[in-house]
């Protein structure tokens, strides 16, 4: 029962992060209806930065993302700007191979500039941990925990409480009617498609302290956070936190109770044990646009 | 009152052809002048190059004495001209208070945004009774009425509405329509599109007919009501009176083309 218990609150811990970097993939898919298969990769680039940030300057991880979250913004809004604004809405199929693309460019840059050795970010903190009736706690993953904690409610709360939100998720549900109103569609997008990229610098930075990666990492990482995203909904935000946390506590608990051989599965065996029963994931949505 | 919209020779079209070939038309201030005519004639079409949504090929569009020919939609937005299209326009997914909102989008004086709700809150009570409530799960009815009500947010001079009781029940077609005579109470002007062409003439202090791409009869709303050729070609009636008062503009339709007429095209 301890063992249980125990991997749970990893699972929850590191659903959390998964919940982080699923939430830029899931604004992406809500706003422009693009999967956005490089998230990994963004992801992967930001842990780099991140890295490169602490060794070269001695900046913290977490204040790092103050730095890389910018860069990763104009990254993502350079994306669109550059390919996707061009793509008709009959040729959104295209979106897919381009995005493909840009991962594969980010692979090939980061192989360039700093090789294809493992690294992680080891900070004096990082190996730290605290118990709690009983139950050991990584201080990482519980800094990790909160940090997407407040990037989620603070997302919500933009898309919910402010004008540019409410602009976005008109434009999602209805862009000619958006139009109309004054919203322009195209700006909209490409700053969604921004802010879906700067969550990436965020999870990056949370990654880098966690696990240890190289340029390749980002395959098996988007094939996470697309389980997810499926899993919870497409573009359902609330979806991909609940989905981030089912298949963090999933994956935990087989590792620990059964074998860490059959933790990758369970991901994908979830998401198609869910899938037969709720096509549209745990919370997806008829309606388009439900952020 | 002057002429607060006029078309004069507008082509416009789309990648399968011309739709409006030379559509002259004016529409006085502070009245409902509405547009009937068979499906394809180009009526919505109209209503799409005087908001900005379609480019005319040739001919020129003004509004308020000024040319906005080249504007685009965010630039007659602000120049007052608001089009509410014929599928519905809500955000389904938002509440109806969000919807509201957002008619004032370009809006960045918060008071003005604040004393315009409060209007709008006066002049259509269902804003506030069903505030928090999706619009997707608003009757047809109650989604028109908070669609005219967004408009308002911005305070237009212009309302363009495309087929507003299409898809109504009789009850929600009434409401719209005397929400339609509240705006020219209120001194709006109203650019309406109507299949359902009595109940549109019946509102319209101006009407026009509109075929094949051009204007083709002109006349007051009541006089074209009036009218036996209107209405045995377009109201599905012979008229109760025999009088002819409408100004014609051009060419009435032949006997021969009745038939296509009533054929969608």
């Amino acid at each position: 029962m301890h063992l249980l218990v125990q991997s749970i609150i990893v699972g929850v811990l590191t659903g959390g992060v998964y919940a982080l970097m699923a939430t830029g993939q899931t604004l992406i898919f809500g706003v422009m209806r693009v999967i956005n298969v490089a998230q990994g990769a963004m992801v992967i680039l930001a842990a780099y930065l991140s890295s490169s940030l602490f060794s070269s300057f001695g900046i913290d991880p977490f204040l790092s993302i103050l730095i890389t979250a910018p860069i990763l913004f104009v990254l993502g809004f350079t994306i669109h700007a550059t390919f996707l604004r061009r793509l008709r809405p009959e040729q959104n199929e295209l979106s897919l191979l381009i995005m493909f693309a840009v991962a594969l460019g980010i692979e090939g840059v980061l192989g360039l500039a700093y090789s294809t050795t493992y690294r992680s970010i080891q900070t004096g903190y990082v190996n730290r941990s605290f118990t709690v009736a009983g139950y050991h706690v990584a201080l990482v993953r519980l800094l990790a925990f909160g940090l997407s904690a407040v990037i989620l409610v603070g997302l919500f709360l933009l898309l919910n409480r402010s004008r540019f939100g409410r602009s976005v998720r008109a434009t999602v549900q209805n862009p000619t009617s958006a139009r109309l109103l004054g919203v322009e569609p195209t700006r909209v997008a490409a700053i969604g498609f921004g802010l879906g990229a700067a969550t990436a610098a965020a999870a990056g930075a949370v990654y880098g302290l966690v696990y240890p990666f190289n340029g390749g990492s980002h395959y098996d990482l988007i094939s996470r956070l697309l389980s997810i995203v499926m899993l919870g909904g497409l573009g359902s935000l609330g979806g991909s936190v609940i989905a981030a946390l089912v298949m963090g506590v999933a994956e935990s608990v087989v590792a620990a109770n059964v074998s860490p051989i059959w933790s990758s599965f369970t991901f994908f065996a979830v998401l198609l044990a869910v899938l037969v029963f709720r096509p549209r994931g745990l919370f997806g949505v008829a309606q388009r646009g439900a952020l | 009152m002057g002429a607060l919209l006029s078309l004069d020779g507008v082509v416009a079209g789309y990648n399968q052809g011309l739709v409006l070939k030379g559509v002259n038309l004016s529409v006085d201030a502070s009245e409902v002048t509405c547009l009937i005519g068979p499906n394809g004639a180009g009526k919505s079409t109209v209503l799409k190059t005087v908001s900005g949504l379609l480019k005319p090929i040739s001919g020129t569009v003004c509004f308020d004495s000024e040319d906005i020919t080249s504007l685009s939609t965010h630039e007659r937005l602000r120049r007052g001209i608001v089009h509410v299209p014929q599928d519905r326009s809500l955000f389904p997914a938002m509440t109806v208070w969000d919807n509201v909102l957002m008619g004032a989008h370009i809006v960045r004086d918060h008071a003005a945004i604040r004393s315009r709700l409060a209007t709008v809150v006066e002049m259509f009570p269902i804003v506030e009774r069903r505030r928090q409530a999706h619009a997707g799960s608003l009757s047809g009815g109650e989604q028109k009425i908070v669609e005219i009500a967004r408009t308002m947010m911005l305070d237009p001079k212009l309302i363009l509405l495309d087929e507003p009781s299409i898809g109504l029940d009789p009850r929600s077609r009434r409401l719209v329509f005397d929400t339609i005579r509240e705006l020219t109470k209120a001194g709006r002007t109203v650019l309406l599109v109507e299949q359902n062409a009595r109940s549109g003439l019946a509102v319209a202090q101006h009407g026009a007919i509109l075929e094949g791409g051009v204007v083709k009869l002109e006349g007051t709303g009541l006089s074209l009501l009036d009218d036996p050729l209107v209405a045995q070609l377009y109201l599905g009636a012979v008229a109760p009176t025999t009088s002819v008062a409408s100004r014609a503009t051009g060419v009435l339709p032949s006997p021969n083309s009745i038939s296509a007429l009533k054929e969608p095209q």
